[in-house]
């Protein structure tokens, strides 16, 4: 009895052939893939949600008081900025004559921050001064009123905030002039020499 | 003594309607007189337009420009000395009767550093200084002065144009405007 042990699945003609298994596992693969790439390609669609960002209010909103801190948000065809626990106040995009984006750098911890630093003997409060700084972006707005009067507002927002809303609000069809563009380089480009 | 206990009675409760009543009707006289577009003394009031501010030659960032309009607004309101404060553009500025237009011109500004004047105290300072104009609509100037606005020591570069602002109101306030009413004399630069 001389004969060959051979498997269950074995032929002899295919010896190529994978076995179930593996085209199980394959099968699996190729699902759990197109699971991943149809969420890769629903993303944008949250990449497409309102913008809404934590804003300081630093002038001119109508109905906003100055330096406030709140939400700032597009909500449909409207730029809304609500302080916490106060009605929020809004403009119509379309009324946004220019956006201006620019940056600045300012000292954190408000008046606490700067009468601990006074009174820190040995000049000790300017070396804090030193590192106590953060750039924020700054967005300038020209919006006019129903009766056509020129608005200015302007918003400080975290760092790249500011060119995300000024695209969204570029999108839903505020106006830019020409020369924002131009500002904007150069807004940044004093900033280097600012902090020095 | 039960009349005369009566008669002061009477004359305790006219006193304290009397100290109610009179603020009360003082303060309405003053609103009447103020909406009624006279000042204090009784001469017609001018209103003011305020237009967007004019960056001239000086590469100023737009933000800046933007505050100082706005902090005008805000501190020509607070001056009493107009009946009216106008936006630029607004059309309901055209049925003011006395309305003089307020050109402001950037003539220098030094971009600070808020860093730089809490290290060092002595630099960094936001400096501003811009040519302000109240012309009738006709065009005429009826009054030109130069202003200053700077933060040095406390406070944020954008300071400065509160401070720039404020100094342009009061420049206005302490000015002597001629009436309404009268030929509108030009006056020369300071």
């Amino acid at each position: 009895m001389n004969r060959r042990i051979v498997p269950f699945e074995y032929t002899p003609h295919d010896h190529r052939r994978m076995p179930h298994r593996v085209w199980a596992y394959l099968i699996l693969l190729i699902g759990c893939a197109v699971g991943a790439l149809a969420q890769k390609a629903s993303e944008p669609t949250n990449v497409t949600a309102p913008f809404s960002a934590s804003a300081t209010h630093l002038l001119g909103f109508k109905g906003a008081a100055n330096n406030a801190g709140g939400t700032l948000s597009i909500q449909g065809a409207a730029l809304q900025f609500q302080k916490s626990g106060k009605p929020a106040v809004e403009v119509s995009i379309a009324s946004v004559q220019d956006v201006f984006l620019g940056e600045q750098s300012k000292q954190v911890g408000g008046t606490p921050m700067t009468l601990g630093k006074a009174a820190t003997p040995f000049g000790g409060g300017r070396v804090v001064s030193l590192f106590a700084h953060k750039k924020y972006d700054t967005l300038a707005l020209e919006y006019v009123d129903a009766n056509g009067g020129v608005h200015g507002a302007i918003f400080q927002l975290n760092k790249g905030q500011g060119e995300i809303l000024r695209s969204e609000l570029v999108a839903k069809g505020a106006r830019v002039s020409q020369s924002e563009d131009a500002a904007t380089k150069q807004s940044t480009a004093e900033v280097p020499s600012e902090n020095k | 003594m039960k009349t005369s206990k009566r008669v002061s009675w009477i004359l305790l409760a006219m006193a304290i309607v009397t100290i109610t009543i009179a603020p009360r009707l003082s303060a309405q006289t003053a609103t009447a007189k103020s909406s009624s577009g006279k000042g204090a003394s009784g001469a017609v009031q001018w209103s003011v337009q305020v237009d967007k501010v004019n960056p001239g030659d000086v590469d100023i960032e737009p933000a800046f420009r933007i505050a100082i309009y706005e902090n005008l607004l805000d501190e020509l309101g607070k001056t009493k000395r107009f009946q009216q404060v106008f936006r630029d553009s607004d059309r309901t500025a055209s049925a003011a009767p006395n309305l003089l237009i307020l050109k402001t011109t950037v003539q220098k500004y030094a971009a600070g550093s808020e860093t730089q004047r809490a290290v060092t105290t002595v630099s960094g300072a936001t400096k501003l200084t811009v040519s302000s104009q109240l012309c009738t609509r006709g065009g005429q100037v009826v009054l030109e002065r130069t202003v200053d606005g700077n933060v040095r020591f406390l406070g944020s570069n954008l300071r400065a144009t509160h401070n720039l602002a404020r100094n342009v109101a009061k420049t206005i306030k302490q000015s002597a405007l001629p009436e309404p009413s009268l030929s509108v004399p030009a006056q020369g630069a300071q």
